[in-house]
């Protein structure tokens, strides 16, 4: 990471948590011994915001979250390898709106489950490594990219069940890809980072055409063209380690290494020649205990707070749009003493799931303030 | 930092004057302002991030609106399509709520026998709630889908790649992550490497600049003011005074702009020279491929120049016809009519020429004849219908007579004569005569009498016209001295012009044209002309004239294209040309002229080296390579056992003669390729082979001796025939004769599969039965250096999956990220393949060929030839273990994720 200099510092948040808002414990459960490395509430579609899936082991499972703490179990998943680990889960749906859960671990072989009918719907073979994280764009929910330890992005069209392109090549990451999101308005562009210390952003802007072909594509999956997206138009060296875990927020990117904090920048892209650019770092978002990697912080569905677990089991929830941030609380329960792999908001931020190396979920609910 | 105000602090309350009251200023006081304004711009930075923020915060708000209505969409859609068939997610969703809301109670029955009713299994189950569990949901079975092998996504390469910059890891931290072991190992090199790219020069930040400024302004210009400045943001002060002065001197410049109008919109382009238009021509081209951006040579390589120089492009003269509305020609053509309808007498003037010229034409065996005939010619119209003060009417003196008659090889010295007069019309006439002659031979008659016409036009002062004129016979024609010619000596150089005029030489023809139109008024007129050509086009035109000699026509079609016209290019190449003949001087012949002229062409372009505007992008350095801290060697491939590489890497030589003991080629013990400077007698060049009847197929053919694959551009017989021979193919001599050693060149390879080998991982399949050493493929990767080799092969190593394979002295390859499907061939003892690398055009690459007969579908094995003492179990020489290899071995997962 460069160093910051004067008149370019970032704004950083206290520790000092505001209380603005208070979280207790109202439910906790064991979902078998094997560590949960997702927790996603279903954003797609407003009927299922309450309903969250998880995917640890060789099992996505799927909840509701009731009032008064409760949590029930809708579904559940298994795969028939029992060595498959599932490390990542996403929402998606059909064009027709059926409700899909997209997941992926060690095998590297794409699970697309159709929740409206409980039948695996497709499986999508063709990374060549484990996939670390699975995102939907939120604008077409059938397309869905992949972040996998072969060094590769993937989009896909769930539908179709076409590998449309392939960020990968020349430009593309080093190491494993850690994690990837969608821009949230401007459908071309995504974010990925991972083990080669650096974030990329993409546009796929010159491949739109084969988005759209990917939908009407009636012939064989496998004999679509699948195209390779071999220079991202910025990349930014804003870690000096594994950066585990980025998000947009709006034209800004919040992304973590194992630096204990998250931090929040702008890219800055000169039109003129693409792949460079500089990093203008504006604020940051401190995290202690946080230095192990793969751990994924969320947001609710405004943007307005980030929760982030560590390796001790406690959750720190900031306010990220505000400057300079506000710490709206910190999470902490005295049986909650394994790290925290990923975190839910839902949709106004009032729940917050955790999900645990020990294959605990945690959920914390907001406390009615007086 | 806009708009910030400078706050007054407590030393600002002096006012910034600028006695030497400032140096007075203590160095706490200057601090303090320092510090003032360094508070200041934290200030405005912490304004700005939270404006941006809420620019952002709105900017999101709005998105996520659009997204909340995107979802109460969907879940609507889904409510009016969902009778067809049972949301189970819903269902589920409803159960849960129902049960928690306590019609659970009675549910028990009902409800799970309702569920089972509709088959779908159970429903919900509560956790944390007072109800109890009733009973756990059945889990749904995911079919197990087998996984691929594990691969890195790599991008096929159908030719070698020269690994870029940014691509080497070279000085680079890198974190292994052991997923057997849960742990990161770092790979990094030694502290030194590491800092190298360090040193890069900070830019100074606009917030460095404005304290700078403010400073200054508020404590003046001092020493200790700098030095302060300078270590309050961690620079050098002499860093801090040169950009003060820049600062100022910018500020400056800005307030000039502002004062002044400076609207002048130029085209970059235009403002440049041609060597910077070109620059990217000699940077990016690569002459050894020829295309742009060769990735396998880099950019930026040494330009070459052949010992051995191209003539001039030269297109058989059919070109007598204009080449479009602005040719010179043209020009001429058309402006013929305007003097005849401004004079009734012009008209008369052309018919009676046009009867000389055909006159002439007829007679050219009798020239003394005609040109007396024409001579005549002339004088009459002019005398008659032009009233012309005449001069030296049809004397052989006429300077300009002399001149053109003499240059135009007009076999008849022409003796008329032309009157110089005030109105050079007729003097042009006489000029068109011999033009016409000389054209007329070739046989244009018209387009010549264009010509003569269009002359008539031009104006200068007589004075002028003589004394140009005659200086430019008289270099002209050495033999002739313009005072006082006589016939007699006339008549020899109008001989010798008569024999020159009987080679077609093209070019000779344009140079007579050219002549023709020297002229003082012409010549005038191009003064200004000149000042119109910008420096890069005058230098676009003598390109041209290299590549197409004396043809303003091909140069302004072909290079001058929306720039400038035929005419206005051939005005040009006289003007140059006159202005060159000045220089060499009276004493000199026009042919050493010419050959000046020419020779410093030449020489001027020869002397053009690689410029300096190096294109950032895609620039590749040559790489140095200090062997220090090289201890480690990684596991490559090989072609042999032996230790030491044979193969040195080729890399032309500038020789501009044949070269001796010092060239670079020599030296490097590589022989000259055709892509070298030096001349094709060289003694170090590779002759290639004749063979015809092996094809090429054995070590008896020199080529495939050297390993080498045979280049139609060398070897005598080996030809590459196209098509299906319609298009005329060299001669044939049967098929069997083809050269049989060319297929990494054609690119005639086996089709490959990939698959799921039966041995370990991926393995590489053929499609069809290939017979004994046929060419299968190419091994194809990135180029690197042995550094970057043994730093990469590091992690290789360690993940037991290599794909490095030795080249050369100075390149391995690395298929890791980029090759071709050969790359997953599994490594066996007793392979059916072998591997072998080719000098092909100058490259060395990979060609796996069949060891054996290998039928269809059969799983490709060769030898790596890993050095026996590194090489990993499965590749050790004795048959322990049979044909095993990379390995990924998938473990049993991340339950530790650490760092």
């Amino acid at each position: 990471m460069a160093k910051i200099s004067l008149g370019s510092e970032p704004v950083v948040g206290s520790l000092t948590p505001s209380k603005k808002r208070e979280y207790r414990v109202t439910n906790r459960l064991q979902e078998g011994k094997r560590p949960i490395y997702a927790v996603v509430f279903n954003f797609i579609d407003s009927r299922y915001f309450n309903v969250f899936a998880t995917a640890g082991g060789n099992r996505v499972t799927v909840y509701q979250c009731l009032e008064g703490g409760v949590i029930a179990v809708l579904q559940s998943y298994i795969d028939e390898d029992k060595d498959e680990s599932f490390y990542t889960v996403s929402w998606a749906c059909n064009i027709d709106g059926t409700p899909f859960l997209v997941a992926g671990g060690l095998n590297g072989v794409i699970r697309v489950i159709d929740a409206g009918s409980e039948k695996i719907y497709k499986s999508f073979v063709g990374h060549g490594d484990s996939i670390n994280e699975i995102k939907t764009q939120p604008l077409k929910p059938s397309l869905v990219v992949s972040a996998s330890k072969d060094e590769s992005v993937r989009l896909w069209n769930v539908h179709t069940g076409i590998c449309i392109l392939i960020f990968a090549g020349a430009g593309g990451h080093r190491n494993e890809v850690l994690s990837v999101d969608f821009h949230p308005s401007d459908m071309h562009r995504i974010a990925s980072c991972g083990m080669d210390n650096t974030v990329k952003i993409w546009s796929m802007k010159e491949f739109w055409t084969y988005v759209e072909k990917s939908f009407t594509w009636t012939d064989l999956p496998s004999k679509f063209p699948t195209k390779y997206v071999q220079f991202p138009t910025f990349i930014a060296s804003v870690h000096t380690n594994y950066v585990d875990c980025n998000r947009w927020i709006g034209d800004f990117l919040l992304s973590k290494s194992v630096d204990n904090e998250i931090v929040l920048w702008e890219p800055k892209m000169k039109e003129q020649s693409p792949g460079e650019g500089s990093v203008d770092i504006l604020q940051k978002y401190p995290v202690p205990e946080c230095d192990i990697w793969f751990i994924k912080f969320s947001c609710d569905f405004h943007y307005k707070a980030a929760a982030i677990g560590n390796r001790e089991g406690k959750i720190y929830v900031w306010e990220i749009q505000s400057s300079p941030p506000v710490l709206i609380s910190r999470l902490s329960h005295v049986q909650s003493k394994s790290a925290i792999r990923q975190t839910a908001m839902s949709f106004d931020g009032s729940t917050i799931l955790c999900c645990c190396e020990d294959g605990t979920i945690w959920r914390w609910d907001v406390v009615a303030s007086s | 930092m806009s708009a910030s105000k400078v706050s007054p602090s407590a030393s600002g309350s002096d006012p910034p004057t600028t006695g030497h009251q400032e140096s007075l200023l203590s160095a706490e006081e200057i601090l303090a302002v320092i510090d003032s304004f360094k508070k200041q711009v934290a200030l405005d930075r912490c304004v700005s991030i939270k404006k941006h923020m809420e620019e952002n915060t709105q900017k999101v708000a709005d998105v996520t609106k659009s997204l909340l209505k995107l979802s109460m969409e969907r879940s609507n859609l889904k409510i009016i399509g969902a009778d067809k068939s049972v949301d189970l997610l819903a269902k589920r969703q409803k159960d849960a709520i129902d049960m928690h809301n306590g019609i659970g109670t009675s549910n028990g029955d009902n409800d799970s026998s309702s569920s089972q009713e509709d088959g779908y299994g159970s429903s919900a189950i509560l956790l944390g709630s007072s109800i109890a569990v009733k009973n756990a949901v059945r889990p749904i079975t995911l079919p197990e889908v087998k996984k691929l092998p594990p691969y890195t996504t790599w991008i096929f390469l159908d030719r070698n790649q020269r690994m870029t910059e940014d691509q080497s890891v070279v000085g680079r931290r890198r974190i292994y992550y052991d997923q057997t072991g849960g742990e990161a190992l770092i790979c990094s090199d030694s502290e030194e490497e590491a800092n190298d790219d360090e040193e890069e020069k900070k830019e100074f930040a606009e917030f460095e600049d404005y304290i700078l400024r403010m400073t200054i302004k508020e404590v003046g210009l001092s020493d200790a003011a700098l030095d302060l400045l300078a270590e309050c943001l961690s620079r050098k002060s002499g860093e801090i005074k040169a950009r003060y002065e820049d600062l100022v001197k910018s500020q400056n410049a800005t307030f000039d702009v502002n004062n002044g109008n400076i609207d002048n919109f130029v085209n970059p382009y235009i403002d440049k020279d041609l060597d910077a238009a070109l620059d990217s021509f000699d940077n990016l081209f690569c002459r050894r491929c020829l295309v742009f951006d060769c990735r396998l040579h880099g950019c930026s390589q040494d330009l070459i120049f052949h010992a051995e120089k191209q003539l001039p492009w030269s297109c058989p003269d059919v070109e007598k016809k204009p080449c479009g509305p602005n040719c010179y020609r043209q020009v001429i053509y058309e402006e013929k009519a305007a003097p005849a309808s401004n004079n009734a007498a012009a008209m008369q003037i052309q018919k009676r020429k046009q009867g000389g010229l055909s006159v002439r034409n007829k007679s050219k065996s009798c020239p003394s004849e005609s040109a007396s005939s024409n001579a005549k010619d002339i004088s009459e119209s002019s005398d008659s219908e032009i009233k012309l003060i005449n001069d030296v009417a049809s004397s052989p003196k006429c300077t300009s007579t002399g001149k053109y008659g003499g240059n135009k090889r007009n076999s008849k010295r022409i003796a008329e004569h032309v009157l110089v007069a005030i109105r050079k019309k007729q003097k042009k006439i006489a000029a068109s005569d011999s033009e016409s002659v000389a054209s007329g031979s070739l046989g244009s008659k018209d387009l010549n009498l264009q010509a003569t016409q269009r002359e008539n036009n031009g104006i200068s002062s007589s004075q002028k016209l003589k004394s140009s004129s005659a200086r430019k016979s008289s270099r002209k024609e050495s033999l002739a001295p313009d005072s006082d010619k006589s016939l007699q000596g006339e008549a020899p150089s109008g001989a010798s012009n008569e024999i020159e005029s009987k080679q077609p030489v093209i070019s000779s023809d344009d140079t007579l044209k050219k002549e023709e139109f020297i002229d003082e008024s012409t010549y005038k007129q191009e003064i200004t002309d000149d000042k119109c050509w910008k420096a890069f086009e005058k230098a676009l035109y003598e390109k041209g004239l290299l590549i197409f000699g004396r043809n303003s026509c091909l140069i302004a079609r072909n290079l001058m294209n929306g720039l400038k016209t035929c005419s206005e290019v051939f005005k040009y190449m006289h003007h140059s040309e006159n202005k060159q003949f000045f220089r060499a001087g009276d004493g000199a012949t026009f042919a050493d002229a010419y050959l000046k002229a020419d020779g410093s062409e030449i020489v001027g372009n020869a002397a053009r080296r690689r410029s300096r505007f190096l294109r950032r992008k895609g620039r590749v350095r040559r790489l140095k390579y200090t062997w220090k801290s090289a201890g480690y060697h990684s596991i490559r491939k090989r072609i042999s056992e032996r230790k030491d590489q044979p193969c040195r890497q080729y890399n032309p030589c500038g020789c501009q003669s044949a070269c001796g003991k010092e060239c670079p080629c020599l030296v490097n013990g590589t022989c000259c390729e055709k892509y070298c400077g030096c001349p094709k007698s060289c003694k170090n060049r590779f002759r290639g082979c004749h063979c015809a009847k092996s094809q090429c197929r054995s070590r008896q053919c020199p080529c495939f001796a050297a390993d080498r694959e045979c280049d139609p551009d060398v070897c005598r017989n080996c030809w590459i025939s196209c098509g299906d021979g319609t298009l005329g193919v060299p001669s044939q001599r049967g098929d069997n004769y083809e050269c049989r050693n060319m297929k990494l060149l054609l690119k005639q390879q086996q089709r490959v599969l990939l698959g799921r080998s039966d041995v370990s991982g991926w393995g590489a399949f053929l499609k069809n039965n290939v017979g004994k050493h046929e060419y299968l493929g190419e091994y194809t990767g990135e180029l690197i250096s042995h550094r970057e080799a043994d730093k990469r092969g590091k992690i290789y190593d360690r993940e037991n999956s290599s794909f490095l394979f030795n080249l050369n002295d100075q390149f391995v390859l690395d298929a890791y990220r980029k090759g071709d499907k050969l790359k997953f061939a599994n490594h066996s003892p007793d392979p059916n393949c072998y591997a072998k690398v080719i000098m092909v055009a100058g490259d060395h690459r990979v060609g796996i060929f069949a060891k054996e007969r290998i039928c269809a579908g059969e799983e490709l094995f060769y030898d790596y030839r890993y050095e026996p003492d590194r090489a990993p179990a499965w590749a050790k020489k004795p048959e322990t273990s049979g044909a095993k290899r990379e390995d990924g071995a998938p473990s049993t997962g991340r339950a530790k994720k650490h760092t």
